[in-house]
C-alpha cells in the first residue's frame, strides 16, 4: 500500500515536471499558420519527401512504404519463428493470427461464396494494410521535407494518392472477379458499378483525412495538446482504423461476390 | 492535377499493395489457412473414427442385445417346459397317490368285509353253541324259566 502511494506520487510529479517543461520550452515558432498547415494536409503539395533521390513524393507514399515494409517484416518473422510452432490447441497469439486470416476469409466466402479464394488473400492485405496504416499515425514518425521541415509522417490512406490506389485497385480485383466469374459479361456487371472506385477512394480518403485534420487542429493549439489527444489521437484513430477497415472489405467483398456470381439463364 | 493528385504516385501505390499482397498472402494467409485446414482435416477425421467406433459399439451392443433376448426367449422356453414338466410329474405322482389310495381303501374295505363275515360266522357260531347249551340245559334241568335267565346272564358275560 505505502508502495503505491509512492510510485503514485513519482508519476503525479514526472508528469507535472513534463507540463512545467513544455510550457517553459515554448514554441519554436510557426513556420506556417493553420490554414497553411490544414492545407498542406489535404494536398501534400508543400511539404513533400525525397523518394531517394528520385522524386519528391507526398509523405503519404513514405508512410505506405514503411507500412508494408514493417507488415512484410512481421509476417516474415511470424512465418520463420510462430507458424513452424502451431498446435493444434492454439495458444493466444496462434488464436488472434487464426482469428484475424478467418475473419477475412469467413467475410469473402459470405460475400462471394462462389469463388473466394483470391478475394480471401485481397481484403487480408488491404485489411492489414487500413487499419496498420490508420494507426500508423499514432506513432508519430518524424521525417525531414525536401525543404528541411521536420514532419510526423501522416496515415498512408490520408493520401489522396494512397486513396485513390486504393479504391481503384479494389476495383480492378472486383472486375477481375466478374471476368473470372462470367467473362465479357462480368467486365459489363463491373462497369455498371462505375462509381464504386470514386466512392471507395473517397470515403477512405475523407474519413482518413478528417482524423488527419481533427488531430493536426488540436496539435496546432498547445492549449488542446492535454489529455484532449487521449481521445482525439488515439479513440478516434483506433475507431477510424476498424470503421475503415471493415468498410471497405465488405465492399469489396459484397461486389466482388456479385459481380463474379454466375448468370443463371432464364428457363422458358 | 486538381488535389494534388499524380498517377505516378497512384502506381508506386498500387505497386506497394501488391507486393503487400503478395507478399501476406505467401508468408501469412496462405500458412495459417494451410494449418487450419489440416487440423480441421484431422479434427474431421477423429470425428469420423470417433464415429465408426460408435457406430462399431452400436453393432456389437446390438449383437449382445439379441443374443440376450435370444437367451431370454430361451430361458422362458426352459421355464415353461420344467413347469410343464413339474405339472406333469405332479399329475402323475397324484394319480399313483390316488390310485394308492384307492387300492388301499379298496383292500381295508375287502379286509373289513371278511373281518365282518367272519366274525358275523363266529357270532352265528356262538348264537348256535349257546342254543344248544340252552336247549341242552332246558331239556334236563327243572324249572327252565330261572335256567334260561341263568343262561341269558351268561351269555351277556360272555358278549362283555
Amino acid at each position: 500500500m505505502k508502495q503505491h502511494k509512492k510510485a503514485l506520487a513519482v508519476w503525479i510529479g514526472a508528469t507535472l515536471v513534463l507540463l512545467a517543461g513544455a510550457l517553459l520550452a515554448g514554441s519554436p515558432g510557426r513556420s506556417e499558420s493553420v490554414q497553411e498547415a490544414m492545407r498542406d494536409a489535404v494536398l501534400h503539395n508543400v511539404n513533400q519527401i525525397d523518394l531517394l533521390g528520385l522524386k519528391a513524393v507526398n509523405p503519404g507514399l513514405i508512410s505506405a512504404f514503411l507500412v508494408t515494409a514493417a507488415l512484410l517484416l512481421a509476417a516474415a518473422v511470424i512465418r520463420v519463428l510462430v507458424i513452424p510452432r502451431f498446435r493444434y490447441k492454439p495458444g493466444k497469439f496462434q488464436l488472434v493470427l487464426e482469428e484475424a486470416v478467418s475473419l477475412f476469409s469467413g467475410m469473402a466466402r459470405e460475400g462471394s461464396p462462389h469463388r473466394c479464394g483470391f478475394l480471401g488473400a485481397y481484403i487480408f492485405a488491404a485489411g492489414a494494410f487500413i487499419f496498420v496504416g490508420t494507426l500508423f499515425e499514432l506513432l508519430g514518425i518524424q521525417a525531414i521535407t525536401v525543404h528541411g521541415h521536420p514532419i510526423t509522417l501522416p496515415a498512408p490512406l490520408s493520401d489522396v494518392n494512397a486513396a485513390i490506389a486504393m479504391g481503384t485497385l479494389s476495383y480492378l480485383v472486383i472486375l477481375s472477379g466478374g471476368i473470372a466469374g462470367n467473362g465479357v459479361k462480368g467486365i459489363g456487371k463491373t462497369l455498371k458499378e462505375f462509381s464504386l472506385p470514386i466512392s471507395m477512394s473517397f470515403r477512405l480518403f475523407g474519413a482518413l483525412l478528417s482524423g488527419l485534420l481533427v488531430t493536426e487542429l488540436v496539435y496546432y493549439y498547445i492549449t488542446l495538446s492535454f489529455i484532449l489527444p487521449v481521445i482525439v489521437g488515439v479513440l478516434f484513430t483506433l475507431l477510424h482504423a476498424l470503421i475503415q477497415t471493415y468498410v471497405l472489405t465488405m465492399l469489396v467483398s459484397m461486389y466482388y461476390g456479385e459481380v463474379s456470381e454466375p448468370s443463371h439463364k432464364k428457363k422458358h | 492535377m486538381p488535389l494534388n493528385i499524380d498517377l505516378q504516385q497512384i502506381l508506386l501505390h498500387w505497386m506497394n499493395l501488391a507486393i503487400l499482397t503478395g507478399g501476406l498472402y505467401f508468408l501469412l494467409y496462405k500458412p495459417v489457412k494451410a494449418f487450419m485446414v489440416k487440423r480441421e482435416e484431422y479434427y474431421r477425421k477423429l470425428d469420423e473414427e470417433a464415429a465408426a467406433r460408435l457406430a462399431e459399439a452400436e453393432r456389437i451392443k446390438a449383437e449382445c442385445q439379441a443374443k440376450l433376448d435370444e437367451a431370454d426367449e430361451e430361458i422362458r422356453q426352459e421355464r415353461v417346459r420344467a413347469q410343464q414338466s413339474i405339472q406333469q410329474s405332479t399329475e402323475d405322482q397324484l394319480a399313483q397317490a390316488k390310485e394308492q389310495a384307492r387300492q388301499i381303501v379298496a383292500h381295508a374295505q375287502t379286509e373289513a368285509e371278511h373281518s365282518r363275515e367272519r366274525a358275523l360266522r363266529e357270532s352265528q357260531r356262538e348264537l348256535r353253541k349257546l342254543a344248544a347249551q340252552a336247549t341242552r340245559k332246558l331239556a334236563f334241568h327243572a324249572d327252565p324259566f330261572d335256567q334260561f335267565l341263568d343262561l341269558a346272564e351268561e351269555g351277556e358275560e360272555y358278549e362283555e
